[in-house]
């Protein structure tokens, strides 16, 4: 499962510009015509992290790996099935947001 | 070696044919002329003429002549050429296949491809309409793209430096304003307005309106007289091109008719300050439009670097004036505004063929797209809530999904309603298509439907409605939901368009004397496809594999390897229909 951030090249701490510029040079040698998955790809990892806002979103409310129809399974599913998250689970999830870092980032 | 892709630029004064050779751009001239009117008529010998001729026709027969008929397409209209009646599609193929000729003889070998520009603007049926026209040209459309970012394309490919234009495209019929960004090799639109009918045919009208008035006072009365009318059309048109140079203009027609018995000539001083009142409201009209692409792309007048003017009604001198007073510098003027789009398009058209241009495009949807559903508006239960799927100023091609649920225990079936606009009352937006999903599963309300919204490259919508639990599926292409054509209307279209040239083959009587097994094939390609509609996805799915293996033997001539799908697909039609 690639991040946004490794699809696009960038590490976490870049700055809005570089990864602009990342975006436009991965777009260059994908461009819209060639693949459209792949350009897609690219479009929404960039849309993902673009500026402070988006990052922030990003590593409060990102789900690994989940794509859009498992999500709805989670939320509709039927009530008599509802369980809390496993222990393991919740920690894996919370591992992977970095709100503290996020956040004091945010503050500064 | 790849087949030749031309640039065309289908206006609606005025077309071009341009392709990329030896690294540059070269926009075809025909006799000296690289320009040639969006006029079609036909002479006294029946003769099909396009262009120049077909213009200079207009002012003596314009019953057999047409102009601007970029106006009418994605209508379902007709117009009237020397007593016969032809759709706006047959009209335009008119002139695609002459730009075609034209790049034919230039290059001295057959074209069958194109990348043809609409207006930003455009709305799906107008791109339809167009990919259509395209078709009955003998023209496969590889590709629509907007005409301001052609235009965009040319400006941008320059030395690498990162700067931000707003694009200003005013042509003969149609209005675009796009906001685009330049950096590192990409260009990029940031946003997308306009107005599909707002050009310099307004302007001319205007002026009409004024010559008419003018007469009226004197008594006459010309409107019903077409020959009379076509030579103020001229008349009007002339005096704005002059008023782009002059302060005055004067309109001079002698006998332009009888009135009472006596000969009525028409002379009148036109001031360049009064031209300007006459159109100031369309002028305000754009520069409101570019407003909303500013904010579109969420940005300001002093954000953009460089302001480029595309299409012949940029020369309005006021124009340059307005711009020049919101964004405080003059626009750059390096490529003519009438040839920018055709060598856009011819840029797209050879990077789609392969060649690196050293530019990548980026482009957006200028609408939303979204479909209607139970809900709220003005804090009250209202069924035709508009719900958006695909916002407005969504990078191209965009796919996007959203769910929704059955509203009554043991619903059974749901309409699906796709509308365009920005409205939050359905309604107040327009309906683009509609569809049926049925033989859902009897259970209670919540049953979830996946709604897929998937706007590809070339502006055009296709949609499909999943039932999440039982994953039966309904999908449409927006486009071939409303176009009136079918495909065999379409053929006959191509028919009649190639002989009104005289020409009942030419280059195409390579596909035209196809053997009996090939002829088959097609048909029941044709026949196939008339049952996709009705059946599952599973089946179609089959149907869809069988039809491609079929296509593939076609066009490679290889008879003997249709034998086995074609006989598998007769055998699921057979099913189907039994």
């Amino acid at each position: 499962m690639n991040t946004p951030y490794q699809i696009l090249g960038v590490t976490e701490q870049a700055s809005d510009a570089e990864i602009k510029q990342a975006y436009l040079e991965k777009v260059k040698h994908n461009p819209p015509d060639r693949d459209q998955q792949r350009f897609q790809q690219i479009h929404r990892a960039y849309e993902t992290i673009k500026d402070e806002d988006s990052r922030l979103r990003y590593a409060l409310f990102h789900w690994p790996g989940m794509e859009f129809d498992e999500l709805l399974e989670h939320v509709f599913k039927p009530a008599d099935r509802i369980s809390p998250l496993p222990a393991d689970e919740f920690l894996k999830l919370l591992s992977s947001v970095s709100i503290e870092q996020t956040l004091a980032k945010k503050i500064n | 070696m790849n087949d030749i892709i031309i640039g065309i630029d289908l206006g609606t004064t005025n077309s071009e044919v341009a392709i990329v050779e030896n690294g540059g751009v070269t926009v075809i001239s025909e006799a000296g002329k690289k320009i040639l009117p969006s006029f079609v008529g036909v002479d006294d010998n029946g003769e099909i003429l396009v262009g120049e001729t077909a213009r200079n026709q207009y002012l003596i027969y314009p019953e057999r002549t047409v102009k601007s008929i970029k106006r009418l397409m994605g209508q379902d209209a007709r117009v009237m050429m020397a007593g016969q009646a032809y759709t706006p599609q047959e009209i335009s193929a008119v002139i695609l296949k002459r730009l075609k000729a034209i790049a034919e003889q230039y290059v001295g070998r057959p074209i069958s491809k194109a990348v043809i520009t609409v207006p930003a603007y455009f709305s799906d049926a107008q791109r339809q309409a167009t990919r259509e026209a395209g078709q009955i040209a003998g023209l496969e459309v590889v590709r629509m793209i907007n005409e301001p970012t052609a235009a965009a394309l040319v400006y941008g490919s320059g030395p690498d430096e990162a700067k931000r234009m707003l694009v200003y495209d005013l042509g003969g019929g149609t209005f675009d304003v796009s906001v685009v960004g330049v950096q590192a090799g990409v260009v990029e639109v940031l946003s997308s307005h306009g107005d599909n009918h707002l050009g310099g045919d307004d302007f001319d009208r205007q002026i009409v309106e004024h010559i008419l008035e003018h007469l009226r006072q004197r008594g006459v009365d010309i409107a019903a007289n077409s020959k009379a009318m076509a030579r103020v059309n001229r008349a009007a048109e002339k005096a704005k091109l002059l008023l782009s140079d002059e302060p005055y203009a004067q309109i001079e027609e002698e006998y332009l008719l009888e009135h009472q018995g006596a000969p009525v000539h028409l002379t009148l001083e036109l001031a360049r300050s009064a031209y300007e009142d006459m159109i100031s409201d369309y002028i305000n009209a754009t520069l409101d439009a570019t407003h909303i692409a500013l904010k579109g792309a969420k940005l300001t007048a002093s954000d953009i670097d460089e302001i480029i003017l595309v299409g012949g009604s940029t020369r309005t001198p006021c124009i340059r004036q307005r711009l020049f007073d919101e964004f405080g510098f003059e626009p750059s003027g390096g490529v003519d505004p009438d040839l920018c789009v055709a060598m856009g398009a011819a840029m797209q058209a050879a990077m789609i063929n392969g060649q690196d241009i050293g530019t990548v495009l980026v482009d957006v949807t200028p609408y939303t797209y979204g479909t209607s559903a139970l809900g709220y508006l003005d804090g009250m239960r209202y069924p035709y809530q508009f719900v958006p799927i695909i916002h407005k100023n969504s990078v191209l091609p965009v796919h996007k999904s959203e769910a929704f649920m059955t509203h009554r225990d043991g619903q059974r079936q749901v309409d699906v309603e796709i509308y365009q606009g920005e409205d939050p009352d359905a309604l107040n937006n327009i309906k683009i298509g509609e569809f049926r999903v049925e033989d859902l599963l009897d259970v209670p309300a919540g049953n979830i439907i996946t709604l897929t919204l998937d706007l590809d490259l070339n502006g055009i919508l296709h949609v499909s409605a999943r039932e999440k639990a039982s994953g039966k599926e309904k999908a449409i292409t927006i486009n071939n939901a409303i176009s009136r054509f079918a495909a065999e209307e379409l053929a006959g279209a191509k028919q009649r368009i190639d002989g009104l040239f005289g020409d009942d083959g030419g280059a195409e009587t390579g596909s035209a004397a196809a053997s009996p097994a090939a002829a088959e094939a097609g048909k029941l390609i044709k026949k196939a496809e008339s049952l996709f509609e009705t059946v599952s996805a599973e089946d179609r799915e089959d149907m869809v594999g069988l039809i491609e293996t079929i296509s593939d033997c076609l066009s490679s001539g290889d008879d003997a390897g249709l034998r086995e799908p074609v006989e598998r697909l007769s055998d699921i039609i057979y099913y189907l229909e039994s």
